[in-house]
């Protein structure tokens, strides 16, 4: 799964001091996946790092292992509560029915959608045509061809970050805040910072049903939470990624007006 | 100085209230970029062309602060990396589509009226190269085709591959009128966004209407 | 106008390492470096024992999956297999362990990562003008993965920014001190951004360019030709920026002095030592332009489009000293007509007038020559020329509006 690269940096700046965001947003018809489903889970992006005092990210290979094979277990515990069957994808040429090329098309796409997403939902640079319609972006024919050929009957992209700071990083935190406001943003600084995302797409209509950012961040190294290198905090990222689906909106007016 | 997405966007950003947790995006009637553009004629560009959208399209707001070209006028559907038009409503000999250094070591050639399609169409291919990021451009039609009253006018079809590695895919409608060039022009995702918005292109050029 | 255009630069997606950017200039002048004193750090089948290290590795595996899944990638058996067969010869101890790649991105660049895979962009190709230079930079690439550069570099960086870091984050400074992601790498063309974090020293090119000669050297490339390559660097440069009426101009916020000029003399210097008396020496020329041959035309064509005009000259009249055809001067007249000066319509048509006399004339070459026979105004001759075009591309594109300019 791609990253989106220059959208998120931009945003990871801001000042929060120990607070979790996350904001979903969902197709105004769409109800979250029960019941017998098949969900496809593309090459979950995980990558776990040392944050050191001037802010290089040393990547760690033993806690990135940790952290993937964490995020992947409470995936499998997750999507089993709800029922349905989870196949998780490393590779592109792991997915039988499907060339990686095939599969490399639809990614591409799906990166440029959700980068699309980000930017036009999330980071305020509306469309008006798109006011009110909750999640109105689709990756298409090629996603639907996908469902067809293996049939799945989700996608799921999913992007985990999670860089632990070293020592002595607690004094620049301040800085890199307030740079962010004239436009230069020294992300991830200050502490323990998550960025994790996760778009499903419907592989009957290739539309993206559902789309969830969740960036966790602390101003001061020492309070750790969502560590995705232990199960608890893996856990936890999927539980707040993925288990509090809501549906979309029509959905939510017809079960109030009953 | 082009202003990039990135300085407009922390722009952006910083107008946003910037309470400790605010919400990510603060709901959808905030600041943006774009207008909507509503079913009915409007001018395009400086005005030079008008046209009517068979639904309702985001027009990209310009300004001098953002460095755009008069004559040009940039919409979206679904966001400028997915679909878009952008239309050139009478640009005059001598100018450039875009604003670069003259200094800059690699330049878009500049408009002349003496220019033939596929002279036209060289100077489109430069503009996705130098400045789009397209490893591959490829001419995939060029034929003479009526536009705005003029029987010169021509249609092209092309499709290049960017440096994000998708492919895109492209159809312009354009004619030199009186020394000045109008282009309609159609750019999208070759998977999907081009077929679904073609139809809405077609609908436009063949509203377009000059306007002296 | 072209919604993108205005979001993105081509050159903000190259900016970093690879050969093709000037080494930082840190401190004062070098010794020249030694060949002979160039040993490998590792031997075949290295693999990293420390944990940072190993974490990079395992990184840059993924940017190598990445890479090889792209489709900016060229895969034409026959040029990958003329690659693969270059850093056989002449990637020292590692040779067997190396992968390489072509990218279809018109700059002069070419990048080894820490894990052992390069990647060598179609710009490259263009500019080399044999086999011992192509050999040249790939041994030169070779060597900052056989001195254990990368992650030499890494870890000074990392100390570096330890201390420099409150500067630069007041500065506004990018790179290693605003914490760019390594997961930065996922396409092709942010391998800039990677690279950034791997900015060799002056030393450390010095010690490449030394074992780059040494390497070739002993595989019988004749090592003078590194040296060329940078007075063919420089020469282009220079075309490109009289044209624009500036001077050349070496990027990076540490350059203190252009350095292609330094590295040419040590290169000339290192050849000298490494050449042994009575051994015969190649530059392969005959063999290089017959592989790339093929994708001659390409490489001009990326080239020649962008429009930077003093360069692309440059490079046709390089190409040229081995005698003018009819590629060549179409291209020259599309580099006039791009250029679009007073007078340069001219110059094109002549150019153009001049391409169609030659058998190996594209078929491109007689469609232009029509616009320009018609712009002037002989209607017969430019029937004759898109009769012509239509004859030797019967599915052109444009056909319709050709066949309708021809009446």
């Amino acid at each position: 799964m791609r990253k989106v690269r220059l959208a998120l940096a931009l945003t990871l700046g801001a000042a929060l001091s120990g607070c979790v965001e996350t904001r979903q947003y969902a197709d105004v018809q769409f109800t979250p996946p029960q019941g017998d489903y098949k969900l496809l889970v593309l090459r979950p992006d995980v990558t776990v790092g040392s944050i050191t005092t001037g802010g290089m990210v040393e990547p760690r290979a033993d806690w990135t292992d940790q952290a993937r094979a964490g995020i992947v277990a409470a995936l499998r515990a997750q999507q089993a509560e709800r029922g349905g069957h989870v196949q998780i994808i490393e590779h592109r040429n792991e997915l039988a029915g499907v060339t990686p090329d095939e599969l490399a098309d639809v990614e591409r796409l799906n990166a440029a959608v959700d980068e699309s997403i980000v930017i036009h939902k999330y980071l305020g640079d509306y469309l008006p045509t798109k006011r009110g319609r909750g999640l109105d972006w689709t990756v298409g024919d090629g996603a639907i061809q996908l469902g067809r050929k293996t049939g799945y009957d989700y996608a799921l992209f999913l992007h985990a970050e999670d860089q632990v700071a070293s020592t002595g990083r607690v004094v620049l935190g301040v800085l890199g805040a307030a740079g962010c406001i004239v436009g230069f943003c020294a992300p991830n600084i200050g502490g323990a910072t998550q960025l994790d995302y996760a778009s499903l797409v419907d592989l009957k209509t290739g539309e993206v049903v559902w789309f969830n950012v969740v960036r966790a961040g602390s101003q001061v190294p020492g309070i750790k939470f969502g560590d995705l290198r232990t199960p608890q905090g893996a856990a936890q990222m999927v539980e707040r990624l993925l288990g509090r689906m809501k549906p979309g909106l029509a959905i939510r007016r017809a079960q109030a007006a009953h | 100085m082009r202003m990039t997405r990135s300085a407009r966007l922390a722009l952006l950003s910083a107008a946003l209230p910037l309470a400790a947790c605010s919400s990510l995006g603060g709901g959808e009637y905030g600041i943006g970029d774009y207008n909507l553009v509503r079913v009915h004629r409007v001018e395009v560009g400086d005005g030079g062309m008008t046209v009517v959208a068979p639904r309702p399209w985001n027009e990209r707001r310009r300004s001098i602060l953002f460095d755009d070209v008069r004559d040009v006028e940039d919409w979206t559907l679904n966001g400028p990396i997915l679909d878009g038009i952008s239309f050139v409503s009478g640009m005059k000999s001598g100018r450039y589509l875009i604003r670069q250094r003259k200094s800059a070591d690699q330049q878009v050639p500049k408009f002349r009226a003496d220019m033939t399609p596929p002279e036209i169409v060289a100077m489109l291919e430069s503009l996705y190269r130098v400045l789009g990021g397209a490893v591959e451009f490829r001419t995939l039609n060029l034929q003479p085709r009526p536009f705005l009253g003029a029987a010169n006018g021509f249609q092209l079809d092309y499709e290049h591959l960017d440096s994000d590695e998708l492919w895109r895919k492209g159809r312009v409608v354009g004619a030199v009128i009186g020394d000045r060039l109008y282009l309609v022009m159609f750019d999208a995702a070759r998977s999907h966004y081009y077929n679904a918005a073609l139809p809405d292109f077609e609908a436009i050029v063949g509203s377009a209407q000059i306007r002296r | 106008m072209c919604a993108r255009c205005l979001e993105l630069s081509r050159r903000s997606l190259l900016v970093g390492g690879g050969i093709g950017v000037a080494a930082l200039a840190t401190g004062t002048a070098q010794a020249r470096i030694r060949p002979a004193d160039m040993v490998p750090l590792i031997g075949p089948g290295f693999r990293p024992t420390d944990k940072d290290e190993q974490g990079l590795w395992k990184e840059m595996e993924r940017a190598e999956e990445e890479i090889a899944g792209s489709n900016l990638l060229i895969q034409d058996p026959e040029l990958t297999g003329y690659l693969k067969n270059i850093i056989g010869t002449v990637g020292g101890p590692a040779a067997r362990d190396f992968r390489i790649y072509l990218a279809h991105i018109p700059d002069f660049n070419a990048m080894m990562f820490p894990s052992g895979f390069a990647v060598v962009f179609t710009g490259l190709l263009l500019r080399m003008r044999n086999e011992a230079q192509l050999a040249g930079v790939i041994a030169h690439e070779s060597g900052h993965f056989l001195r254990r550069h990368q992650i030499r570099s890494w870890r000074d960086q990392r100390r570096k920014s330890d201390i420099f870091a409150i500067g630069a984050m007041m500065a506004g400074v990018g790179g290693a001190g605003a914490g760019v992601y390594l997961g930065d790498y996922v396409q092709l063309a942010q391998l800039g951004t990677l690279l950034s974090l791997f900015q060799y020293s002056r030393e450390m090119e010095a010690e490449a360019d030394a074992m780059g000669a040494r390497l070739i050297a002993d595989a019988g490339y004749a090592p003078v030709e590194m040296a060329n390559i940078w007075e063919q660097l420089i020469g282009e440069e220079e075309a490109s920026a009289r044209y624009r009426r500036k001077r050349r101009r070496r990027g990076g916020l540490f350059d203190t002095h252009p350095s292609e000029g330094s590295r040419m003399v040590d290169l000339r210097a290192d050849a000298a030592e490494v050449t042994v008396p009575g051994r015969a020496y190649n530059a392969c020329r005959e063999r290089y332009l017959t592989t790339i041959g093929s994708i001659r035309p390409m490489l001009l064509d990326d080239q020649v489009k962008l429009n930077d005009p003093g360069a692309s000259q440059y490079l046709i009249e390089t190409l040229a000293r081995d005698g003018w055809n009819g590629l060549l001067r179409f291209y020259e007249g599309e580099v006039w007509r791009l250029r679009n000066r007073h007078g340069d319509d001219l110059r094109a048509a002549q150019s153009y007038a001049a391409a169609v006399v030659y058998p190996d004339a594209p078929a491109d070459a007689f469609r232009w020559h029509g616009i320009s026979l018609m712009k002037e105004g002989r209607g017969p001759e430019a029937k004759a020329a898109f009769a012509r075009y239509l004859t030797m591309k019967p599915d052109a594109p444009d056909a319709a509006w050709v066949r309708q300019m021809m009446g």
